[in-house]
């Protein structure tokens, strides 16, 4: 049995560490707060490589060339790890030795911005009804909408406008609508950390 | 006990509807703030059986109070329109120094009773509707304390409580919570869910609460021993399955909770008549 030095009797404990690799590796791997912190680490990776399976051929099957340096980059960016989520990877990767391999192939992009309209339409609980994603890497855009109907889910759109909107000022923007219209620009909004 | 399903997304409506008909359920449980775009008339018009409604994402003991004025307001919407047979919400934490968890977080019941108090005091208020604060599938052995917590919350803000019964095994196999502890919280709750978990892929195991896979034995035990406590007149279990759905997965664990409560007495009720 090993003594923790860490506190770990409440879950409240362990909140900084339930998303910090680094941390959770301070925790004895026989220790039930070592699990619950992995427990929560896999939802991070499951919630990135299950949604964006490309991202594997970059980094290889377990992830972790991408995982580990981006939680922790992410941890001193402290990125709220809202719907945006992915587009911080994203933006991660367009800066680390995965850059030339990310941008050969738009399909890395595509996946990225559809996976974050999509956590946007399921999670977001304002009165927007869509949300309208864009990056400068590129001249489409995606579009999440929240599930409008009883008998329907959320749905993402990819569109190539036939007059590109102008790019966005940070590698990636957005904008709301009110509507289950896109009839607006209201301008980019940047992503909130 | 009346049976009902947890509906989340459009996608298990057939399937919903199917267990509606077939009569292995009684009512439906919408996760309701998913629906927030959808009309609520077209909402209450889905389903033929009572509805259940359950929030995800208040964030009630995070969100300042405009947004949760502007929540409420929604959700006030879909109450006068669905009329449920019960509004419930969750006790736990979204995220720590504004950055979200993917995997919700336990509170501190001992040192956090108040605070929390007055947040579910003020955020009954606000909705102006009686709500059910379900219990955590604890992990870490604070979890010993959510009993008395629960208790001592219902008894001070009029509050109920949603127990969540596989939630308590995994508590109970977790940190050792013992079932008996909550024996006063399954006595003055009405509402219930059950569904299955899962151990975590390292070891020392931990159980986690999946909403995946069939009933396990514990929480058929644990349903079988304290039945009596947990059936009463108007109570509800919604059995909740939110991965690997299979149609007759799912109605062969509903013949295992129909067969351990019987029938429920409205049903009994409805059957006489139309008979
Ligand atoms: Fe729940
Ligand atoms: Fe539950």
């Amino acid at each position: 049995m090993i003594l923790l030095s860490l506190p770990s009797r409440t879950d409240r404990d362990l909140y900084p560490a339930l998303m910090s690799p680094e941390l959770n590796a301070k925790y004895p791997t026989d220790h039930k707060a070592f699990v619950r912190i992995d427990v929560s680490l896999r939802m991070y990776w499951h919630t990135l490589f299950d949604i964006c399976p490309e991202l594997l051929e970059l980094s290889g099957l377990d992830g972790m060339s991408i995982f580990r340096p981006f939680m922790a980059w992410a941890g001193e960016k402290k990125l709220a790890f809202d719907w945006s989520y992915y587009l911080w990877v994203y933006v991660w990767l367009r800066q680390s030795p995965f850059k030339d391999r990310l941008l050969a192939d738009d399909k890395y992009l595509r996946s990225v911005m559809a996976a974050s309209a999509a956590r946007w339409a399921i999670l977001d609980r304002g009165r927007d009804c869509g949300i309208v994603i864009g990056c400068a890497d590129t001249r489409n855009l995606v579009i999440g909408w929240k599930c409008r109907s009883v008998r329907l889910g959320r749905e993402i759109e990819l569109i190539e406008p036939e007059e590109p909107l102008p790019a966005p000022p940070d590698i990636f923007g957005y904008f709301t609508l009110q509507t289950f219209e896109l009839d607006v620009f209201p301008g980019w909004q940047s992503l909130a950390r | 006990m009346r049976l009902g399903f947890n509906f989340t997304l459009g996608d298990t409506y057939d399937m919903a509807q199917r267990l509606i008909a077939e009569g292995h359920i009684d009512y439906c449980e919408f996760l309701i703030d998913n629906f927030f775009c959808v009309d609520p008339d077209e909402l209450a018009k889905a389903f033929d059986c009572p509805v259940g409604l359950h929030i995800m994402y208040s964030k009630f003991l995070e969100a300042d109070r405009p947004t949760l004025v502007d929540f409420a307001a929604r959700l006030r919407d879909y109450i006068d329109a669905l009329n449920p047979i019960y509004v419930s919400d969750h006790i736990l934490r979204f995220s720590h120094e504004g950055r979200a968890f993917f995997h919700l977080g336990e509170i501190d019941y001992s040192t956090e009773y108040e605070s929390v108090r007055d947040r579910v005091v003020a955020w009954q208020d606000i909705v102006g509707h009686r709500i059910h604060f379900e219990n955590y599938p604890s992990i870490m052995d604070g979890g010993r304390e959510a009993p008395a917590f629960f208790e001592r919350l219902m008894k001070e803000t009029g509050a109920g409580v949603l127990f969540d019964a596989s939630n308590a095994v995994c508590a109970h196999r977790n940190c050792g919570t013992p079932f008996e502890a909550w024996r006063n919280v399954i006595a003055e709750a009405q509402h219930f869910h059950v569904a299955g978990y899962r151990h975590s892929l390292v070891e020392p195991f931990i159980s986690l609460d999946t909403h995946a896979e069939a009933l396990a034995p514990d929480t058929l035990a644990f349903l079988r021993d304290f039945r009596s406590v947990f059936d009463k007149p108007g109570a509800t279990m919604t059995y909740e399955r939110d991965d690997r759905i299979e149609f007759d997965d799912i109605v062969a664990d509903l013949k295992l909770l129909r067969d351990l409560f019987g029938q429920p007495e409205e049903r009994r009720h409805d059957l006489a008549l139309s008979a």
